[in-house]
């Protein structure tokens, strides 16, 4: 009897302590980790955390919109400064209405019109993760604070109504699991359109021009319908899947900017299964061409050849080059040619692209951000690299207005199929964080004019008034 | 018919800044006149079996009279060796050319376009750097210097053998 | 707040030892004015120097700097005697380079970073030879594991590759940031030739980023450009920090050639003086200064700034400034070998055989560190090529041959320091009028008995090995470009010029950090060494900034 006791107090002991550690924890392991794949095709840390070494998912990143900077906020469980006393009514209406626990709405920079489309057993897993398997982080992320009169929140209630669809996803019949999948992933979760949609004036996506492409920031999301020369037509369901698993396709197109961060966070995680569901999605949705870059009905990817214009720099010195009507051809040499070659074939062996066949290089945006900005871009193939050149601490050689200008000229034009139209103030306008919103300025001249009336009509109904007294 | 003297001052005006212009263009800037810039390529195609950039040949023509001053008459006189010979390769007529100065000259044109420079002095005249022959003739195994051989630690590879020679 | 007339912290030189120095002290909040005597520069601009430079230049590293006239460097490819900067006497000549630009000489150097060993510090008591350092390798190792993360240098993590070896007890605090980089052919079979000897060709410890980006820079692409310029900055060099450093608050004042460091009666440093490009003086005050101006220039400006109080210069009690210079002098040999090696594939330096600079014999003689220069040979057999007559199909074949099969190893040697090894101020003057430096070198006998009886010995049983045809030894010994010694440490002030945090032994907010003050040279690249001693001046600055 004693053997017996000592066998089983220990067991019903440690049960016993098991059940009471469980009991502080509301979600099991499985549930935890589906939430934590989920967050990763929805790719939350891109967003919510700083770069250069800022804590997962404590905010903090300033973000370049349209109507001015908005920075993201501290989504850990830290219940002073994050989601911790969220519950999960609440986390999903942040979710998918994007009302925060105090009613205030968010703004769209957070991209609640696609979370819209989570189901509730995918927003019960991610609201796990970010409870439990998230470590809580206790310090406060910036305010955001738009200039006025955008950083009246209550206005967003108007816009919600208008362009918050809280059943984005329509019925559909005689579709495939693989389709349906696809297209929950791409329209929900890994939310696409918020990149690759253009936006109207309030700056709502456009849904009949849906992925056929806009400028985000300093950068341009290209059109990824299946339109065979405005699109990516001309790429199989494999090579997109490929792509959004390593992103890069040799001979064709590479990943920055935003694309890549998305690729590096996100996509790169992502089982094979939904990768290729997402491809075939993406591949069967209808083509648009808004006839905005490259050489009308020539698909951007197989654009140019090889060339150099050495005899125009070598042997005369580089401040010659530098003065001389090839300055194009002299930044070139002298800062891009060490990789993409002298005559931009790039390295033998692929790595370093060649800007011939090259999507970068045909339209102007993303082949200036990406000499401003550099590419940076990792996956589980390695870490992607290209310097910056515009006015970082790391840029490699800082290029002016001017410098950068000739520069994409001399490269549209040598590599990119293209023609030579890049002026210095186009590259100020990326340099400053992408081109600005009229809506602020529209909003603002709209309100004073709303002022004016509301002014004119009080003095029209005083007047009358004394009129009336004065008979 | 008369010109007017404001007409004629602003023509004389024009061709004087053209003049000008002329002398402050780069050395190599200025094609030495298509025909002897034809001429000279012929020449160093026969001299050197490969292709041969014509932007570069038009900078070592350019030079050429600088260094051979009867560059124009050698020029022509080894190409008539070498139709005499019927020649396919160097190796055909090159025995023929007399030593001497006409001797010296084709080696000079060899050497030009082999190293990229007009001689092996440290003030020499630069006509190319990339394009020199020397890289060409090596370009499967190293790199040009200061160009990009390959990815990331990515240059490991087996001893290139000497032969086959890369074709250029 | 740091400005052009005074800072916290003065700094004179913005080479990779004042860089390293300057970032530390931001980082702990000093206020920091740098003054450069030379320009700022693009790396665009060197990288097109360099390629519009005729082929018989493209050997020469300063090339593709020419020196402003105000901060002169030497130029030996292009000086006539009468024009010549440095001026040299003794049996060897102290043929120095040294660039004067914003970011110093490391825009040209190799990247190679081996550490000094314990034996390395302590010749004077295992061998009776030279100075003993004034503290042990455990005190400089944790400096070389911050500088190896610093800068970026990678190197293997097999214990059996790395340097110092294994047997002489010197576990790394760190791991390598980054793996080794991969060995071209050429070291490849060079490797196997050595260890066939018995000796290990090891991967040499280098400021390069290795397969992955680091400190913000790409990683190398083996242009094979390193010397004298890394065009994309996967090498790291001191250019490459300066945006980071005003980006933390640094003033950074070029074209300034400081040309007077002034004390007052306590012995105390107040200013320096410098000269702009317009020869116009300018005077910077300062609670503290650094010198690290390179191995020359530094005892040259404390030389310089002789007054009344100081006859024989600043920081000079012990009239040890200037003397004690070292360097690592080489021998190269030109192999000409039956197989094909390819030098030139990977970085320019990659590789080395560094045990045989330790043993015993260092009480008789140096020891010496071998190495396969991994240069592209084109640029060496050109013209040799061309000037054999060849044509056509012989030619192309000939010029393939050559830069596939012919090689250079170096011998690297150490030296002892001397007394007589010294740099003076000439009575000739630069472009501001200001003194150019005299220099008396003798590399001595115990270096010299080393090449007779020891490294080129060694260094022909490794060609013969190789299978070298034909094999030119230089006789003369040739300069590596590692100033050292002009400032000596030790504890003791009467045969010293810094004490062991290179602070000045004559002036307490004077440091003088940098090759000039290493005791010993041992055979192995100096600017991990000189950069682990800024680091270690740099907390010495900080603790005594926090007392101020």
């Amino acid at each position: 009897m004693k053997a017996f006791l000592h066998r089983v107090i220990p067991v019903v002991l440690g049960l016993v302590l098991c059940a009471s550690a469980g009991a502080s924890r509301r979600f099991d392991a499985a549930t935890i980790e589906r939430g934590r794949y989920l967050a990763t095709a929805s790719d939350c840390i891109a967003c919510h955390t700083a770069h250069h070494n800022g804590a997962p998912m404590a905010g903090g990143l300033v973000m370049s919109s349209p109507v001015g900077d908005i920075v993201s906020t501290n989504i850990t469980p830290s219940k002073r400064h994050g989601i911790g006393d969220y519950t999960e009514q609440q986390f999903a209406d942040a979710l998918r209405k994007g009302i925060r626990a105090d009613g205030q709405p968010l703004y769209p920079a957070m991209p609640y019109v696609s979370y819209a489309a989570l189901t509730d057993p995918d927003v019960h897993a991610l609201y796990a993760y970010f409870m439990e398997g998230v470590p809580a982080v206790e310090k406060a992320a910036p305010h955001t604070s738009l200039p006025f009169p955008m950083n009246v929140r209550m206005s967003m209630k108007v816009w919600n109504a208008l362009f918050l669809d809280p059943q984005p996803l329509a019925r559909t019949e005689g579709r495939s699991a693989q389709w349906l999948r696809g297209r929950y992933l791409a329209e929900g979760a890994a939310h696409c359109s918020t990149c690759h949609t253009p936006r109207g004036a309030l700056m709502q996506e456009k849904k009949e021009l849906n992925m056929a492409g806009s400028q985000v920031g300093q950068w341009y999301a290209p059109n990824i319908t299946p339109h065979p020369t405005a699109g990516i037509g001309s790429w199989s369901e494999a090579e997109l899947a490929q792509y959004l698993r390593t992103g890069r396709l040799e001979g064709k197109s590479q990943a920055a900017g935003s694309m890549a961060e998305a690729i590096t966070y996100s996509f790169s995680h992502l089982e094979q299964a939904d990768l290729d569901a997402i491809a075939h999605y993406i591949k069967s949705l209808p083509p648009v061409d808004l006839g905005e870059t490259g050489t009308p009905g020539a698909p951007r990817f197989g654009q140019g050849q090889a060339g150099h214009a050495l005899g125009e720099v070598r042997g005369q010195g580089y401040a010659a080059g530098m003065a001389g009507p090839q300055l194009g051809a002299q930044v070139y040499s002298a800062n891009c040619a060490s990789c993409h070659g002298a005559s931009g074939e790039g390295t033998r062996d692929g790595y370093y692209p060649s800007l011939f066949h090259n999507s970068a290089t045909v339209g102007k945006t993303n082949l200036i951000a990406a000499i401003l900005l550099g590419v940076d871009r990792k996956t589980a193939d390695g870490h992607v690299f290209m310097p910056p050149f515009g006015d970082q601490p790391n840029a490699l050689n800082r290029l002016s207005d001017k410098e950068v200008a000739a520069l994409a000229n001399y490269i549209g034009v040598k590599f990119g199929g293209g023609d030579a139209s890049v002026k210095p103030e186009d590259i100020a306008v990326i340099r400053q964080g992408g081109p600005r919103s009229p809506l602020l300025t529209m909003a603002r001249v709209g309100m004073a004019i709303g002022v004016l009336v509301l002014l004119a009509l009080a003095f029209t109904i005083v007047r009358r008034r004394r009129g009336k007294v004065g008979a | 018919m008369t010109i007017s003297k404001r007409r004629f001052l602003l023509g004389a005006a024009t061709l004087s800044a053209a003049w000008v212009g002329w002398g402050a263009m780069p050395a190599w800037g200025f094609a030495a006149g298509t025909e002897s810039n034809a001429s000279f390529m012929q020449l160093s195609r026969l001299l050197v079996n490969h292709q041969l950039d014509d932007a570069v040949g038009a900078r070592i023509a350019q030079t050429a009279p600088l260094l051979h001053p009867r560059w124009s008459e050698m020029t022509r006189a080894i190409i008539a060796i070498a139709i005499g010979r019927q020649a396919q390769a160097v190796e055909d007529f090159f025995e023929a050319i007399p030593e001497g100065p006409l001797r010296d000259y084709a080696h000079w044109v060899i050497f030009a376009w082999y190293s990229g420079c007009a001689s092996p002095k440290k003030d020499a005249q630069v006509f190319t750097y990339e394009q020199a022959l020397t890289y060409r003739v090596t370009g499967d195994a190293v790199a040009i210097p200061s160009y990009g051989f390959s990815g990331p630690n990515l240059w490991h590879r087996p001893i290139t053998p000497l032969s086959p020679m890369p074709v250029f | 707040m740091p400005n052009l007339k005074s800072a916290d912290v003065v700094i004179v030189g913005t080479g990779v030892v004042g860089v390293a120095i300057a970032e530390k002290l931001l980082d702990a909040g000093i206020g920091v004015l740098m003054l450069e005597a030379g320009p700022r520069v693009s790396r665009a601009e060197v990288v097109e120097n360099f390629r519009n430079l005729p082929l018989a230049r493209k050997g020469d590293p300063s090339s593709c700097y020419p020196p402003a006239p105000w901060a002169p460097h030497p130029m030996p490819s292009l000086e006539t005697p009468e024009d010549a900067y440095l001026q040299l006497s003794g049996p060897d000549k102290y043929a120095q380079t040294f660039i004067r630009y914003a970011g110093g000489s490391t825009w040209h150097w190799a990247g190679t970073s081996w550490r000094l060993t314990p034996d390395d510090m302590r010749l004077r008591t295992k061998y009776g030879v030279g100075r003993d350092w004034a503290f042990g390798y455990d005190t400089l190792e944790p400096y070389y594991a911050r500088v190896e993360h610093l800068l970026g240098i990678c190197g293997p993590s097999d214990p059996g590759l790395q340097w110092p070896p294994v047997e002489q007890g010197t576990p790394r605090s760190r791991p390598y940031p980054m793996p080794p980089l991969p060995f071209g052919p050429g070291e490849q079979r060079f490797t196997e030739v050595a260890a066939s000897l018995g000796y290990k060709n090891i991967p040499t410890s280098q400021a390069r980023n290795s397969g992955m980006p680091y400190d913000d820079r790409p990683a190398c692409c083996a242009s094979n450009n390193c010397v004298p310029v890394c065009p994309v900055g996967a090498k790291y060099d001191a250019a490459t920090a300066l945006g980071r450093l005003e980006s933390k608050g640094a003033v950074i004042q070029a074209n300034a050639v400081a040309y007077r460091v002034e004390a007052n009666a306590a012995g105390r440093i107040e200013a320096v003086h410098y000269l702009d490009q317009d020869k116009r003086s300018h005077r910077v005050a300062g609670k503290l200064f650094v010198l690290a101006c390179n191995g020359i220039e530094t005892p040259k400006l404390l030389l310089m700034s002789k007054d009344a109080r100081h006859p024989n210069g600043l920081a000079n009690s012990s009239d040890q400034v200037g003397r004690n210079m070292m360097d690592h002098p080489q021998l190269t040999m030109t192999l000409t070998l039956s197989e094909p090696y390819w030098a030139g594939v990977g970085p320019v330096v990659n590789s080395g055989i560094m045990e045989t600079s330790q043993g015993d014999f260092r009480s008789e003689h140096a020891g010496a560190y071998l190495r396969f220069n991994n240069f592209a040979r084109n640029r060496f057999v050109t013209f040799n090529a061309l000037n054999k007559g060849l044509v056509g199909k012989a030619l192309d074949a000939e010029i393939r041959r050559m830069t596939a099969c012919t090689a250079d190893v170096v011998l690297a040697h150490e030296v002892l320091p001397h007394a007589d090894n010294r740099l003076t101020l000439s009575g000739k003057k630069d472009w501001l009028g200001l003194p150019k430096p005299a220099i008396h070198y003798d590399v001595g006998d115990y270096t010299r008995k080393s090449a007779q009886v020891y490294s080129v010995p060694l260094g022909k049983r490794i060609a013969q090995a190789m299978g070298a045809t034909d094999m030119k030894i230089a006789t003369k010994f040739a300069q590596s470009k590692h100033i050292m010694g002009g400032t000596i440490m030790g504890h003791d002030p009467r045969d010293s010029v810094v004490d062991p945090d290179c602070r000045a032994h004559d002036h307490d907010n004077l440091f003088l950090p940098g090759g000039g003050a290493m005791a010993s040279t041992a055979c192995g690249n100096s600017t991990i060494t000189m950069v682990a001693l800024g680091l270690k001046a740099a907390d010495a600055i900080v603790r005594q900034m926090g007392r101020a």
